[in-house]
């Protein structure tokens, strides 16, 4: 499964799990074997702002559905307030802004069958707002959750998988005497049997209610008993408070032989697997007998009082039918909000990466390094593993001395509607020759690393350079800048074990960036 | 190597990386598994192991199996 996400959450999946780059959607992997998008509200203490970027998630949900293979899940996890700094009483917007995310998820997951919600609250309100955070790991590590609850989380995110990896089953196959009604048919006779009427009646009549309720939400129904099967047809047809009726079961085995062959034999006629029954029968014995031959069939036991029986319907439900059971709850609030969701919605789409990018107003400063900036530059050196093309660790000195050398020296800082990610990337350039280049991994999927560079290559022409040299180094770490430069238009001249050597005639290179950039150099 | 908190931050080490072989020589530059993701699993590892907590200098400041030692020594976790 691949996650898109935008804070620090790979502790909290299972070995397997790859992940984007934060807040990244550009790089959508097509062999992955499912999506998970688990975005959390961004720690942002500007409120308009906040609820802006809050309101662009559901555009970008759409954006990917609308790019992967639909047989693939693409499972959702709404989103869920961890730190709620409540400013004002009146201010409602972060509020709506999450509720009208979340509502857009249940919206779309109804017009996409591979999106499946799954509601985070189902998992935070275990604990307290203390036990949800910790700060001291966002600060370091952009975690949006406590990584503490990490192990609790894996365990919870199991059972989620498992209701969603159509696990439901198919088909319920139910014994009839003091199962769907009271009493013995053949002993009792028609007017004996409780269906209907005062209690046990009125139990057995929920409960066949509740199973017709089924049946129309597509669950098949079918009876596997031991009775004469002239008595039960006469029963369906006469009794008048029967409610499940011959024509609701899609299958009938009525007859004296072992239930395990029956219940095999129906598996056949109907072309399902045994492993999408359960099995309902008040009789133990029969019930052990199923669990004995037939180890697939779901065999839940059965109350002994029929007062029970709503208890055990909706853990027959829970346990068998519900697919992802708050989505569907949540369905139901839906058209109460209309509205409200249509509006946030029309705000909301993009029909293209570019359109996307153009939305977020990005503001890219490219500007030589001086005394404030010398610092952040070498720490970026010495920290970037991943976005870093030959990984030469310097210190501060190292960059000084450069400097009085002679080599220009850029940092990069980033900024769009959302927020300032400050310096996120350097350049370092001895004579024609690029020693570093590197970038924080949170600007990537942006467009930031090819635009950085022909900046930094335009600077280097109009200075009149000619031709600029480069190279890459590989590390156990920065696999994915292995074709970078081919990218960029850079020629490879030399290969070997320690790297790739590049070369640029800046005549020939195409330089132009997309205009919807802007683009200060200092 | 019979002493306890060595060998049990080596049995972290261990685990967290999955080999057997990691010994007091591992640090950030030899071992291909210490990347930014499993330090910080190893920093709640050690936290939780010992009863400690790191300050976010102190986090960046490990980068080997002798660093982890010194720190954990200077929070007090006797060594024998």
């Amino acid at each position: 499964m691949f996650v898109f996400r935008n804070h620090t959450v790979e502790r909290f999946f299972p070995k397997g799990y790859t992940f984007s780059g934060y807040d990244d959607i550009s790089f959508i992997p097509q062999d992955a074997e499912g999506y998970v998008w688990f975005y959390q509200v961004p720690v942002k203490n500007d409120r308009k702002l906040l609820a802006e970027e809050v309101e662009s998630y559901s555009g970008k949900v759409e954006y990917l559905l609308g790019r992967i293979d639909p047989s693939k899940a693409f499972v959702a996890l709404t989103l869920v307030p961890v730190f709620e700094p409540v400013v004002s009483e009146s201010d409602f917007q972060i509020a709506a802004a999450i509720a009208g995310f979340n509502l857009a998820l249940y919206r779309l997951a109804q017009e996409h069958a591979n999106l499946k919600v799954i509601d985070l609250r189902d998992f935070t309100s275990r604990y307290s707002a203390a036990e949800l955070m910790d700060w001291k790991f966002y600060f370091i590590s952009q975690m949006g959750l406590n990584p503490r609850l990490s192990g609790d989380f894996i365990h919870w995110w199991g059972k989620k998988m498992d209701s969603v990896a159509l696990k439901r089953k198919k088909c319920i196959v139910l014994d009839l005497d003091n199962t769907l009604w009271g009493g013995v048919l053949g002993e009792d006779g028609l007017d004996g049997i409780k269906i209907g009427g005062d209690y046990p009646g009125k139990a057995f009549a929920f409960f066949q209610e509740a199973l017709l309720e089924l049946e129309k939400s597509g669950v098949i129904l079918t009876v596997c008993s031991k009775n004469n099967e002239a008595d039960v047809l006469e029963a369906w047809e006469r009794v008048p408070s029967m409610i499940l009726r011959k024509e609701h079961f899609a299958a009938c085995r009525i007859n004296w032989q072992d239930k395990a062959a029956n219940i095999r034999e129906m598996a056949q006629e109907l072309n399902i697997g045994l492993d999408s029954m359960v099995f309902l029968d008040d009789n133990p014995s029969e019930r052990e007998l199923v669990s004995q031959f037939l180890p697939e069939v779901a065999v839940p036991a059965f109350p002994e009082h029929p007062y029970e029986l709503p208890l055990f319907f909706q853990s027959l439900v829970d346990n068998y039918f519900q697919v992802y059971s708050v989505t569907e709850e949540d369905r139901k609030k839906t058209t109460q909000y209309q509205a409200n969701a249509a509006r946030a919605e029309a705000q909301k789409q993009f029909t293209d990466y570019a359109s996307f990018l153009r939305s977020l107003q990005i503001h890219v400063t490219v500007s030589e390094a001086d005394e404030v900036t010398i610092p952040r530059i070498a720490q970026m050196t010495q920290k970037t593993n991943q976005f870093n093309l030959t990984t030469r660790r310097y210190q501060d000195s190292d960059i000084r001395q450069f400097l009085q050398d002679g080599w220009r020296i850029w940092s990069v800082s980033v900024s769009d509607r959302f927020g300032d990610s400050g310096i996120t990337g350097c350049a370092l350039v001895h004579g024609t020759d690029i020693d570093s280049f590197l970038l924080s991994c949170r600007v990537l999927g942006k467009g930031i690393e090819s635009l950085f560079l022909k900046t930094v290559l335009s600077v280097l022409k109009k200075d009149g350079c000619q031709t600029v040299t480069a190279h890459y180094v590989p590390t156990q770490k920065n696999a994915q800048v292995a074709e970078f430069y081919e990218k960029c238009g850079f020629s490879c001249v030399g290969e070997s074990a320690s790297g790739k050597d590049y070369v640029l005639q800046l005549a020939m290179a195409d330089l132009a960036v997309e205009d919807f950039y802007q683009i200060t150099i200092k | 190597m019979n002493n306890l908190m060595e060998q049990k931050i080596l049995d972290i080490l261990r685990k967290l990386f999955e080999s057997d072989s990691i010994d007091t020589s591992c640090s950030q530059t030899t071992c291909s598994k210490w990347d930014s993701m499993n330090h910080l699993n190893l920093i709640l590892d050690l936290e939780d192991a010992f009863g400690v907590s790191f300050e976010p200098e102190e986090i960046w400041e490990i980068k080997s199996y002798d660093d982890i030692v010194r720190l954990l020594t200077k929070k007090g976790i006797p060594s024998a």
